[in-house]
């Protein structure tokens, strides 16, 4: 039993310690799916998530503040914890899914506050990337980094026991040879505060929610001209079609559609939020042979500076 | 060189009649404020703590439901309602009818926070008299 602990451990604490260190930003709505909220003027957050999926672990701290209320930035650098077949597409609809240094810039462009804790608004985000680590592959060589832009929009609304949000996104690698897959994404997220938990302020605030996310991710490409510095062992992989004429293969055991959905919470307290969940496989059509993703976990910490504005 | 001296002594001195002329405490001294849009803590405590860094807040309170702020303030206090109503709505909120006690003087109909600068039309004064006094008065 020891034994077995032991090396958990040994993998866990670090962890920890690293999400003690720098706090989870901007866990102000879904862990997974898209979301409106943006911080009051001059506030800001700090922190870290620790992501799971297709037999890949990720930390991803992250800061966030915003300028006007209604526009946030946020810089996050999601990096790996492990190596393995790297699974394309974001791992959040707010969160990179490579290891990559992303700023993202929101914009609440609809607000309409329609009564004692009740909000309708939509908001845009922006962002750039870019990819700071290869991308281990078991079919040849890792993909090289490249940077991508990414658009998304999410419209919802926010009560004292009901939240809906719903959202959509592209994201788009721009490279010659490596290509990343392009990913669409989109998600439904419904929430719900138990009336026994509406409590007043200052008391911690449980926030449930349902998330369901769907993608479309497009087939990778490699140019032949990429140094290879060995793939990852992870099984049988389709054999790769010949270069096209600009010397890029398209990669066969890449991208794909399907469909997550299942359970998160967040709850906050004072300056802190903790925010965790976990988002099983509902549907999938995989190209190829890819690590299976039998789930998709997070769990992240936030750390408010609130009143920023003096 | 004189002359910019007398202009800079005349100012000063016209500066600290102006200023002795408005009544000493004319200013906020509770403010019941509802806001919507409040659905969560992490809300509550940035409204909370940006108002409350707001000068001349001595202590506020907020309660997520009735989605009301409760604002007591300093003495002396220079604090403005537009200044209040424009920090809820850079917190993403926004800032409906009031109750306000303040002390200040009528002029007509309309009654002078002078220390604020600000004023309301509450209806027939209690008083006609204009020194300073402390009324409770809704802002719609």
């Amino acid at each position: 039993m020891l034994t077995s602990v032991k090396p958990a451990m040994r993998y866990f604490l670090p962890l920890l310690c690293l999400n003690a260190i720098c706090l989870w930003a901007d866990g102000h709505g879904p862990a997974f799916g898209f979301s409106t909220a943006i911080l009051g003027a001059g506030d800001s957050s700090v922190g870290t998530a620790m992501m799971w999926r297709g037999g890949v672990a990720m930390i991803a701290p992250e800061v966030a503040y915003s300028w006007n209320g209604n526009v946030q930035y946020s810089l996050s650098a999601p990096f790996h914890q492990n190596h393995g077949g790297h699974p394309v597409g974001r791992f959040t609809a707010l969160t990179h899914g490579d290891p990559a240094v992303e700023f993202l810039t929101a914009w609440r462009f609809h607000h309409s506050l329609t009564g004692v804790g009740t909000r309708n608004e939509s908001t845009l985000y922006v962002g750039a990337s870019a990819t700071t680590q290869s991308l281990p592959r078991a079919d040849g060589p890792p993909l090289r980094e490249a940077p991508g832009l990414y658009v998304a929009a999410a419209t919802g609304h926010v009560s004292r026991r009901f939240y809906a949000w719903e959202g959509a996104g592209y994201e788009h690698y721009a490279s010659q040879q490596d290509h990343q897959s392009d990913t669409a994404l989109a998600s439904l997220v419904l929430g719900w505060r138990p009336p026994f938990l509406e409590n007043d302020y200052p008391k911690p605030d449980w926030r449930f929610f349902w998330e369901t996310t769907g993608e479309r991710i497009g087939k990778a490409s490699r140019g032949v001209t990429s140094v290879d510095t060995g793939g990852h062992d992870h099984g049988a992989t389709t054999p790769l079609p010949p270069a096209d004429a600009s010397g890029v293969v398209t990669l066969p055991d890449s991208g794909g559609n399907a469909v997550y959905s299942g359970p998160t919470f967040l709850v906050t307290y004072k300056d802190i939020a903790l925010q965790s969940g976990v988002l099983l496989p509902v549907w999938r059509d995989m190209n190829g042979i890819q690590p299976p993703q039998r789930f998709r976990a997070v769990i992240s910490f936030t750390y408010y500076f609130l009143g920023g504005k003096k | 060189m004189t002359v910019s001296w007398k202009k800079a002594l005349r100012a000063a001195v016209l500066t600290l009649v102006l200023y002795s002329a408005a009544p000493a405490q004319a200013e906020y001294l509770h403010i019941q404020l509802k806001v919507y849009g409040l659905d969560c803590e992490i809300c509550a405590r940035g409204v909370s703590a940006s108002v409350g860094r707001m000068e001349g807040v001595e202590n506020i309170g907020v309660s997520l439901k009735t989605g009301m702020l409760e604002i007591s303030l300093k003495r002396g206090n220079m604090f403005k309602m537009s200044d209040l109503r424009k920090r809820i709505k850079e917190n993403g909120f926004r800032a409906m009818e009031a109750k306000v006690t303040a002390i200040g003087s009528y002029s007509g109909s309309k009654f002078y926070v002078l220390g604020a600068g600000e004023s309301y039309n509450i209806g027939n004064p209690a008083t006609k008299d204009s020194t300073p006094t402390e009324v409770t008065f809704d802002v719609k």
